[in-house]
C-alpha cells in the first residue's frame, strides 16, 4: 500500500502557505456546542496515536477524514471515512488481542452523523446540541482483526463562554450501542480464544474540558473523559479514565488541535499478567496522542 | 507495517499550519474612521481615561462585561469649540483574533454609528456591512443591548456580534461614568 509521508504533507502545507487558520473544536476528545452556518463545508483530518498496553509492542493509529455541511443555523451533517493502521506483537490478550498484527493504514468504517444546537452558548450565554450517528465498522480498532460492527452513538454536548470568550468549558455526555460479529482467524494457536459470536455492547461516555486564549489564535486547555462498557453478563464490565492537556491554534482558514490523553485510571477486565492494576489495558492503551485538522471552505 | 505509517512528523503538521501566515484584515485607521463617524468635525481632541479597579468594577457593574484594560483612550470630536461627541476605539475578543472597532457616541449618549477598523475572523465579515451597523445608531443605555432584539445575530459569527455589541454598551457606560459631564 502506498502512503504520502505525513513528513511531506506538512511540507506541503508550509509550501502552500495557506492563510492561516481558524474555528471551533478546541479540543481533541470532548466537543463544543457550537455548528456550522447555513451552507458552510469543514473539512477535518483526524489522527490519533494509540500507544502502549504495559507488555508487548502495540501502537495503532486511527485516521478519521471528516466533512461537515451547515443544513441550517442550527443543524449540521457530515460523513466521515475511517482508517486503521496497526503494530502489535509480543503480547497476547485472550478474546482481545489474538495474535500479532501489522498493517499500514486501511479502511475501518463509515460514519454518517448530524448535530442539532438548541441553545448558542454566546447568544443565550449556555450552549447546548445533540448529537446522533450512525457508524459501520468493517475491523476491530483493538486488535486490528476484521469483524462487522454497526454502532449508534448520541449524546450532549454543553458549551458556556466565560470572560466574553476568552475562556471555554465544554461538557459532554454520550452513550453508544453497538452490534458486532467478529471474522473467524484461521490457524489460530491452540488455547487463545477468539469468540465469533454476534455481540451487543453498550457504552457511556462523560467528559469536560477547560479552554483558555493566551494569546489570539492559541488557546491551551485540558480536559478529560471517562468510558464505561456495559454487556448483559457481567454489568459494567470496564471503564477508563482519559485527560490531558490540549493545546489550539485557529486562524482565518486553518485550525489545528493537539491533545495528549493519558489514562489515569481504569477497572474492569485485565488481561493475564497485566502488571498496571488500576488501568483499563485489555482495549485501551496508556496513551493517546491526537491531532486534529480543520479547513473552512 | 512500515515505520512511516506511524512516522511522527504527523504531530508535527500544526505546525505547517501555524507558520502560515495570518492575514490580517485591517480595513480602515483611526483617522479615517474619525472622518466618517464625524465628518462635521475640524478636530479631535485625544485624552487617555484611566481606570482603578474601583472604576472597573463600576464599568463592569453597569455594563455586564468587564472593562479588560486599564486605560481607554477617547477623542473628543470638535467644530468651532463646540463638541459633536465622542470617538472611541475598543478591541474586543473575536473567535480567534481581537475585532478593533469605533464608536462615535453623542454629548447626550446615543450611539451615533460604529465602524469596524479590522475583522479578522473565518466567518461573518458582515459584521463590516452597513446595515448591520446600523442597528447600532440611536442606541443609548435605555436600550437592552440583546443580540437578536437591539442587534441582529450572524451566523457563524454570534462570539463576535455578542462582543462587538457588548463592546458598545460598555462603551456608553464609560461615556456616562466618565465624560457625560465633561
Amino acid at each position: 500500500m502506498t502512503f504520502i509521508r505525513p513528513s511531506a504533507m506538512a511540507l506541503t502545507l508550509l509550501a502552500l502557505s495557506l492563510p492561516a487558520l481558524a474555528d471551533e473544536n478546541l479540543f481533541g476528545y470532548v466537543r463544543g456546542a457550537e455548528v456550522l452556518p447555513k451552507g458552510q463545508v469543514e473539512a477535518y483530518q483526524w489522527f490519533t496515536r494509540r500507544s502502549d498496553k504495559g507488555a508487548g509492542k502495540y501502537r495503532a493509529l486511527d485516521s478519521k477524514t471528516e466533512v461537515e455541511y451547515g443544513v441550517t443555523d442550527r443543524f449540521q451533517v457530515s460523513a466521515e471515512l475511517n482508517m486503521l493502521s496497526i503494530s502489535t506483537s509480543g503480547l497476547v490478550i485472550d478474546g482481545y488481542l489474538p495474535e500479532d498484527k501489522k498493517y499500514g493504514l486501511r479502511p475501518q468504517g463509515i460514519e454518517l452523523a448530524a448535530k442539532y444546537n438548541f441553545l448558542s452558548p454566546a447568544k443565550d450565554d449556555f450552549g447546548l446540541s445533540g448529537i446522533a450517528s450512525l457508524e459501520y465498522g468493517t475491523r476491530d480498532v483493538h486488535s486490528g482483526q476484521k469483524k462487522t460492527e454497526y454502532e449508534f452513538e448520541t449524546g450532549l454536548q454543553a458549551q458556556k463562554y466565560f470572560l466574553e470568550g476568552q475562556l471555554t468549558w465544554v461538557g459532554n455526555l454520550g452513550l453508544r450501542a453497538a452490534y458486532e460479529k467478529r471474522k473467524a482467524i484461521a490457524n489460530l494457536p491452540d488455547g487463545v480464544e477468539w469468540g465469533t459470536d454476534p455481540e451487543m455492547e453498550i457504552s457511556t461516555k462523560i467528559g469536560t474540558g477547560l479552554s483558555y486564549r493566551f494569546a489570539p489564535g492559541w488557546y491551551a486547555g485540558a480536559e478529560v473523559l471517562r468510558e464505561a462498557e456495559y454487556e448483559t453478563d457481567v454489568g459494567l464490565e470496564r471503564w477508563s479514565v482519559f485527560a490531558g492537556p490540549t493545546l489550539h491554534y485557529g486562524g482565518k482558514q486553518w485550525w489545528a488541535t493537539l491533545t495528549y490523553f493519558k489514562q489515569l485510571r481504569g477497572g474492569g477486565e485485565k488481561y493475564a499478567g497485566q502488571s498496571d492494576e488500576h488501568l483499563h489495558l485489555i482495549e485501551k492503551t496508556k496513551n493517546e496522542i491526537r491531532l486534529k485538522l480543520g479547513y473552512n471552505f | 507495517m512500515a515505520r512511516s505509517s506511524h512516522d511522527w512528523c504527523l504531530f508535527l503538521l500544526p505546525m505547517a499550519a501555524v507558520a502560515s501566515p495570518v492575514h490580517a484584515s485591517d480595513y480602515l485607521t483611526v483617522p479615517q474612521a474619525q472622518v466618517l463617524l464625524f465628518p462635521a468635525a475640524k478636530s479631535f481632541a485625544e485624552q487617555t481615561l484611566k481606570f482603578d479597579d474601583a472604576q472597573r468594577d463600576r464599568i463592569k457593574a453597569a455594563a455586564g462585561v468587564r472593562q479588560r484594560t486599564g486605560e481607554q483612550k477617547v477623542w473628543r470630536a470638535e467644530r468651532d469649540g463646540q463638541s459633536l461627541g465622542w470617538f472611541m476605539v475598543d478591541e474586543v475578543i473575536g473567535k480567534h483574533e481581537f475585532i478593533t472597532y469605533a464608536v462615535a457616541i453623542s454629548p447626550d449618549g446615543q450611539v451615533l454609528g460604529v465602524e469596524i477598523l479590522s475583522y479578522r475572523e473565518t466567518h461573518g465579515g458582515q459584521v463590516r456591512d452597513a446595515a448591520w451597523r446600523r442597528h447600532f445608531t440611536g442606541k443609548t443605555l435605555a436600550d437592552h443591548f440583546k443580540l437578536d432584539d437591539d442587534v441582529p445575530n450572524i451566523s457563524g459569527a454570534t462570539l463576535s456580534c455578542r462582543n462587538v455589541m457588548d463592546g458598545v454598551k460598555r462603551l456608553l457606560v464609560v461615556h456616562k461614568l466618565f465624560l457625560a459631564k465633561a
